[in-house]
């Protein structure tokens, strides 16, 4: 091995290694966007064959985090086509469900400090991981993109290749939904009988 | 700014997405306006539970030592 292919050797364990703390994260994405456990684990192992095939051509210095979720949401995508699912609910709106506005209205809030509290706290893991897995895929990546992994627009838009304006207008919406959808599991645990009365 | 436009930024403010002047106009009008700054606050804890609940998955060990080996890592 000479110099050269000893620093290429050196370059793709260091950029590997970096890129397998980031498992958990990829995993978690995986899991939400698929809902099955072997999908994850499959997406997850072909995200990163997929990766250390390609580490020549990752410019270094620029962000291999987004650069696997680039990699992690595209392989799902073709796993989602090849299924030929239909999308998991329509796209059909629900653009103006602020919770914090029904909390108003219902007369079960505002106590000024958290209303949020006594509706969350309602809520188990559970409840909350399935109403985001019950929303439409497109609203879902987005939602786990900024919410659950912090990315920013720019790079949400850059890992799903759409608009900043369409990361936003989805982001808005999966959120109207999500919020909706809490809201009623909330009620069902009976947040109305005991804080609305 | 009013209530209006500053409910417009609620989401790019709480994701740290607008420039930094807006950024002042929002926190300026968050100061004078209890019902927009419980409105934020409202929406920037629920964000914050949904991705705290949602990170404490993690990938299980046997599946981990699959994907390692599949890679060939698993030294």
């Amino acid at each position: 091995m000479d110099a050269t292919d000893a620093a290429a050797h050196e370059r793709q364990e260091r950029l590997e290694s970096e890129a397998l703390t980031h498992l958990d994260a990829l995993y978690r994405t995986a899991l939400r966007l698929s809902r099955n456990p072997q999908d994850a684990e499959d997406l997850v192992q072909e995200t990163y064959l997929n990766a250390f095939r390609s580490l020549d051509r990752f410019e270094e210095g620029t962000n291999l985090r987004a650069w696997l979720f680039r990699i992690l949401n595209n392989a799902f995508i073709s796993q989602y086509r090849r299924r030929k699912r239909r999308p998991s609910s329509s796209l059909e709106d629900v653009t103006e469900y602020y919770l914090y506005d029904h909390l108003a209205e219902g007369g079960a809030s505002p106590r000024p400090e958290n209303p949020e509290r006594d509706v969350l706290a309602l809520l188990g893991d559970e409840t909350v991981l399935q109403a985001l897995e019950e929303l439409p895929v497109e609203f879902r990546q987005v939602e786990l993109l900024a919410d659950v992994e912090g990315f920013s627009y720019r790079e949400i838009a850059d890992i799903l290749g759409i608009p900043i304006g369409t990361v936003m207008s989805r982001l808005y919406r999966a959120r109207r939904r999500l919020q909706k959808a809490l809201w009623q599991e909330a009620q069902e645990a009976g947040y109305g009988a005991s804080a609305g009365a | 700014m009013n209530c209006t436009e500053c409910v417009e930024r609620l989401y790019p403010f709480l994701d740290r997405e607008l420039n930094s002047a807006e950024q002042v106009q929002v926190r300026e009008h968050l100061s004078l306006c209890r019902d927009c700054l419980n409105r934020f606050r409202f929406e920037g804890n629920v964000l914050r539970f949904v991705g705290q609940v949602a990170r404490t998955t993690g990938c299980p060990d046997d599946a981990r030592q699959r994907i390692l080996r599949a890679c060939g890592r698993d030294s």
